[in-house]
């Protein structure tokens, strides 16, 4: 269960800037200040040196927030002193998040240049009265511009992220969206269920009333994406993720599979060595204690066998390879699959279609 | 004749609840000094968490003063506190077996209430001597004379001798002292024959039962030889004393003397209330007239949650029943709930609070059944069973008649609410026997009514529509026949004994379809649909469907939410674990206790 190595193969790296902040959104980020920025990334590198010696990288994943938030010769010099310290000879697979409006064709070349191959472009809707209910700082218009730029930048795996679920989102429209998404041709397509996070503008309004959810309208919108993808040539791989053939995130199958990782920034988790730990949450306090030489963990927790099992089938279940059957104990995965919540393949058990959308309720039966 | 013990009064306080025994009782206590200023605390003998909590008395507590008289004579005066709920009312007739002499304390505000009424009658009974109290002169609405005129008309207690009384401001403290000096009756010796009532008995992890006695002839000292009488069994007596409330050793106790006694006895089932204590060597050739033992009235299933917790349980259960000998319990097991206990209570508050005893004090997580009486079944065969679950009814095939417990009510109402409480009544299948105007405002409404409708929601109902001036008090009165059914809950087919019921055939339609209206409300939807049915005899009569849940994914699953993630499900998971499963369904705790508020 889980590849045990004594080198990390995964890396994660969090930019916590965005443009704008989005009301539905509880990643951690701020608002991008540019005089915070040159010394935060001082403190990324001087992070990154202190596990040099632990890595031997097969993915890196540059997320956020809104990594393209920061500028070319920002990106272009963190990026060569990762490549300087770290091992990233086997890397096979860099991912960066890009929103929409936020590069330029000069920086999607610059990206590619210095080895970055899968751009991850957060474009949520193709409807732009959407667009503006989730706040977001670009139009469809710019969507499409940004998605064409990477093309032409040269990206040959490109993933797009969705939303679906936006109050006031029709059925007919989120098909819209699905339909305007496969015609690019996206390697990758991310559709996400809206969800109502704590601590966010959107939670705040669906429990006062000020925006109701259509459960149903939901549930029908969740079976129709997988539907169309399926149809046109996704397989969904992760309840949420589908891809072309070839083109399923590795970084996101060792995140599933219980792999090691390591994690550089703040609100960054790591899961190495039996341990997993989250770096602090605020960029501030992250920066001065890595400069100060202090570590920036804010929590830490030891990763036992029966915290592996747990989260391996909560995880594994919802992706297409599923778990061992008998990581399960019969008297409550039987009902399931008589019920056709799971479905057995082999020696592996996963969430059949009807089963995915009630994942956390089935993980919360399964887990021992 | 015998011998009087000139310088002993033993004497209890009775009243309607609340209307202020437990504070008066710590007046004395202060005014005679039996407590310092240092151990002051209001309701000092509710020394049970939960009676501190509820602001009531549930055990009987004795204790002894010294009072120096008018007189100039020091007297020693046995004081027993006793609660008020009806519940508890078998506790009443064991402290006034132990006394000569009723502080009856009436509040001035609220006047007479049934509970003074039922509790004066059993004072009469034990012939002692009464001494009303009018408390609470202190409110501004308090009506002393309209109290003095009640107790005469109603209870024909002349009202001059009634002492004023504050307990909160401790005006007429001392009156009450001097009454009890002079108006009670000492104690009475008839011979030396140890002779002791055991009216109360505890269980002390270091030192056994704990007996409580009242000496009525004879004495009784450490190394004696003594016997109960009930069972014949012999004691050598460790230790005596006296409460003052707390234990103090004393030499011996003499007659007339209330304390407590300790002889290595191992469990308190061998020392029944109400027993008679005698010499080994000397016995009494009779005992003492003891009282009626307590029965219970009402029996519910208790059961753990988790089904490994069974022998905690049991483990926890013994323990109440160390001090409580009106709780009882026998194994029992249940379809839908496993393994569990029979528990018999005295009514529903003792039930309400055997259970929160058993969640509080011993952190048990419990499921209780629907409570029921205890139903005399006369089967075709002429056989007749007691059935106190309704799980265990015969089968109507084989049944002749159902009889079921019925209780003599007394309610004390305004007279402006005689109708409704006789629409109340009628309600609860009672019929009224006798109507009787106290004064000029209120009158006693006597019924017969089945302990069954009264014991949920009956006191509530008087209470709601006299506005709190209503007050009622019962007693048993035997049994009667009905039309009875059971009624039982399905769960996606299966019956759930644990909701299983006998009402009676014109309830059971509607009662039915309000519980199952009740438990679609408090089962959550879960994975699978869920279907509740009421059946009568076989017979579905409602059913409601909890559709299974929609949704309940969460979209994104990146690396940094897996420890995020999995202390949700793990947090959902205890949630699961916390409601009983029965097959696929979890049905939450409330769920049981929602059943026993649906009528
Ligand atoms: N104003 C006023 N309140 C009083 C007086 N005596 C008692 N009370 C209040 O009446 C309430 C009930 O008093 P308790 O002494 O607990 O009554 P009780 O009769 O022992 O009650 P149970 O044991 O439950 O039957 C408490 O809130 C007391 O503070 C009094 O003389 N005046
Ligand atoms: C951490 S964001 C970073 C990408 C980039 N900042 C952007 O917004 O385009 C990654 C993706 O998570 C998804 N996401 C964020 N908040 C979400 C929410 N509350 N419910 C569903 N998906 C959400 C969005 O699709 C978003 O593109
Ligand atoms: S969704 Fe993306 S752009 Fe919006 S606040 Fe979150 S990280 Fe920033
Ligand atoms: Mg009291």
């Amino acid at each position: 269960m889980g590849g045990v190595s004594a080198r990390c193969k995964h890396l994660y790296v969090h930019i916590p800037f965005c443009p704008k902040i989005c009301p539905y959104c509880n990643f951690y980020k701020e608002g991008a200040n540019r005089w915070k920025i040159p010394k935060f990334l001082d403190a990324l590198i001087l992070e990154s040196r202190k596990i040099a010696h632990l890595v031997e990288l097969e993915t890196v994943f540059v997320g956020g927030g809104t990594p393209t938030a920061l500028s070319s010769p920002q990106i272009q010099k963190l990026f060569l002193v990762f490549k300087q310290y770290l091992d990233f000879s086997k890397v096979s697979e860099w991912t960066i998040e890009i929103n929409p409006a936020t590069v330029s064709l000069e920086k999607a070349r610059l990206l590619l240049e210095l080895g970055v191959n899968r751009a991850s472009l957060g474009v949520q809707s193709w409807d732009s009265s959407q667009l503006l209910t989730l706040g977001r700082v670009h139009t469809i218009f710019q969507a499409e511009r940004s998605y064409n730029i990477l093309r032409d930048a040269g990206f040959k795996n490109i993933n797009i992220d969705l939303i679906f679920g936006i109050p006031g989102q029709t059925l007919k429209s989120w098909e819209k969206t699905l339909e305007k998404t496969c015609s690019l041709k996206p390697e990758h397509i991310s559709a996400y269920a809206l969800t109502y996070e704590e601590d966010t503008e959107f939670f705040f309004k669906l429990k006062n009333g000020i925006v109701q959810r259509d459960e149903d309208l939901e549930v029908r919108m969740f079976h129709l994406t997988q539907q169309y993808l399926e149809a046109a040539g996704y397989v969904g791989y992760e309840i949420s993720n589908f891809a072309k053939e070839g083109f399923e995130s590795k970084h996101n199958w060792a995140y599933w599979n219980g792999d090691e990782f390591l994690g550089l920034g703040p609100s960054a988790f790591s899961n190495f060595m039996g341990h997993r730990w989250q770096n602090i949450e605020n960029t501030e306090e992250y920066t001065n204690r890595v400069h100060a030489g202090i570590d920036p963990k804010n929590f830490d927790e030891i990763v036992d066998y029966e915290i592996k099992l747990r989260e391996k089938i909560a995880f594994g279940l919802r992706t297409r390879v599923g778990v061992p059957k008998f990581y399960l104990d019969e008297q409550k995965s039987g009902p399931l699959i008589e019920e056709g919540y799971l479905e057995v393949f082999g020696e592996n058990v996963k969430l059949s279609q009807l089963g995915k959308i009630l994942a956390d309720e089935i993980a919360a039966e399964l887990i021992p | 004749m015998g011998k009087t013990i000139l310088r002993t009064r033993n004497f209890c306080i009775i009243a309607h609840i609340d209307h202020g025994k437990t504070t008066l009782s710590d007046r004395l206590l202060e005014f005679t000094g039996t407590i310092s200023e240092r151990e002051k605390q209001d309701q000092l003998l509710d020394s049970m968490e939960l009676e501190r909590e509820r602001g009531i008395t549930i055990k009987a507590h004795p204790v002894t003063m010294w009072y120096r008289a008018a007189d100039g004579l020091e007297y020693r005066l046995n004081l027993l506190d006793t609660p008020g709920h009806v519940d508890f009312s078998y506790e009443v007739s064991r402290s006034l077996a132990a006394c000569e002499g009723a502080i009856l304390v009436v509040d001035a505000a609220q006047g007479v209430e049934a509970q003074t009424v039922a509790n004066v009658h059993l004072a009469h009974k034990h012939k002692l001597v009464i001494i009303p109290v009018i408390n609470k002169i202190d409110l501004p609405n308090a009506d002393v004379e309209g109290v003095k005129k009640q107790l005469e008309d109603i209870l024909a207690i002349p009202g001059e001798e009634s002492i004023l009384c504050s307990a909160k401001q401790g005006i007429g403290i001392g009156e009450v002292l001097e009454a009890v000096v002079q108006r009670i009756p000492p104690p009475v010796e008839e011979d030396e024959i140890l002779r002791g009532l055991v009216f109360d008995s505890v269980f002390d992890g270091y030192r056994g039962v704990v007996g409580y006695v009242r000496i009525f002839s004879g004495s009784v000292e450490r190394g004696q030889e003594v016997t109960l009488m009930s069972t014949g069994r012999h004691y050598e007596v460790k230790e005596v004393g006296i409460f003052t409330p707390k234990p103090q050793v004393q030499e011996k106790l003499v007659a007339g003397d209330v304390g407590y006694f300790i002889a290595n006895i191992k469990t308190t089932a061998e020392v029944k209330v109400g027993d008679t204590l005698t010499d080994g060597k000397r016995p009494a050739e009779e005992p003492l007239p003891g009282f009626q033992e307590v029965r219970p009235m009402v029996f519910s299933g208790i059961y753990p949650i988790n089904t490994a917790d069974f022998e905690h349980l049991k483990a926890a259960m013994s323990k109440l029943q160390l001090n409580d000998a009106a709780f009882v319990f026998t194994p029992e097991s249940s379809v839908a709930l496993g393994f569990g206990f029979r528990c018999g209570f005295l009514g529903l508050l003792h039930m309400e609070i055997i259970q929160e005893r058993l969640r509080r004090e011993y952190n048990m997580d419990i499921i209780a059944t629907y409570p029921s009486v205890v139903y005399q079944v006369e089967k075709t065969n002429g056989e007749v069973v007691e059935v106190d679950n309704p799980a265990h009814l015969p089968d109507m095939s084989v049944v002749r008649e159902i009889r079921e417990p019925i209780v003599r009510c007394y309610v004390l109402v305004p007279n402006e609410n005689i109708g409704d409480i006789m629409q109340i009544m009628m309600e609860k299948r009672g019929t009224v026997e006798h109507t009787e105007s106290l004064d000029t405002r209120r009158v006693m409404i006597t019924g017969i009514l089945p302990l069954n409708e009264i014991l949920v929601d009956f006191h509530d109902k008087i209470k709601s529509v006299t506005r709190g001036y209503g007050s009622m008090d019962y007693e048993p009165a035997g049994y009667r026949a009905a039309d009875l059914v059971k009624l039982e809950m399905l769960v996606n087919g299966e019956v759930v004994d644990a909701f299983s019921s006998i009402v009676h055939r014109d309830k059971a339609e509607a009662r039915g379809r309000a519980l199952a209206q009740k438990l679609k409300e408090v089962i959550p939807r879960q994975l699978y649909q869920v279907a509740i049915q009421a059946a009568i005899g076989g017979k579905i009569i409602a059913r409601e469907n909890v559709s299974a849940l929609r949704k309940n994914v969460t979209a994104k699953c990146y690396g940094g939410d897996i420890t995020r993630k999995r202390k949700l499900l793990e947090k959902q998971k205890e949630g699961k674990k916390r409601m009983k499963a029965i097959g696929t369904v979890h049905i939450p705790q409330e769920a049981f206790i929602e059943v026993l508020k649906a009528n």
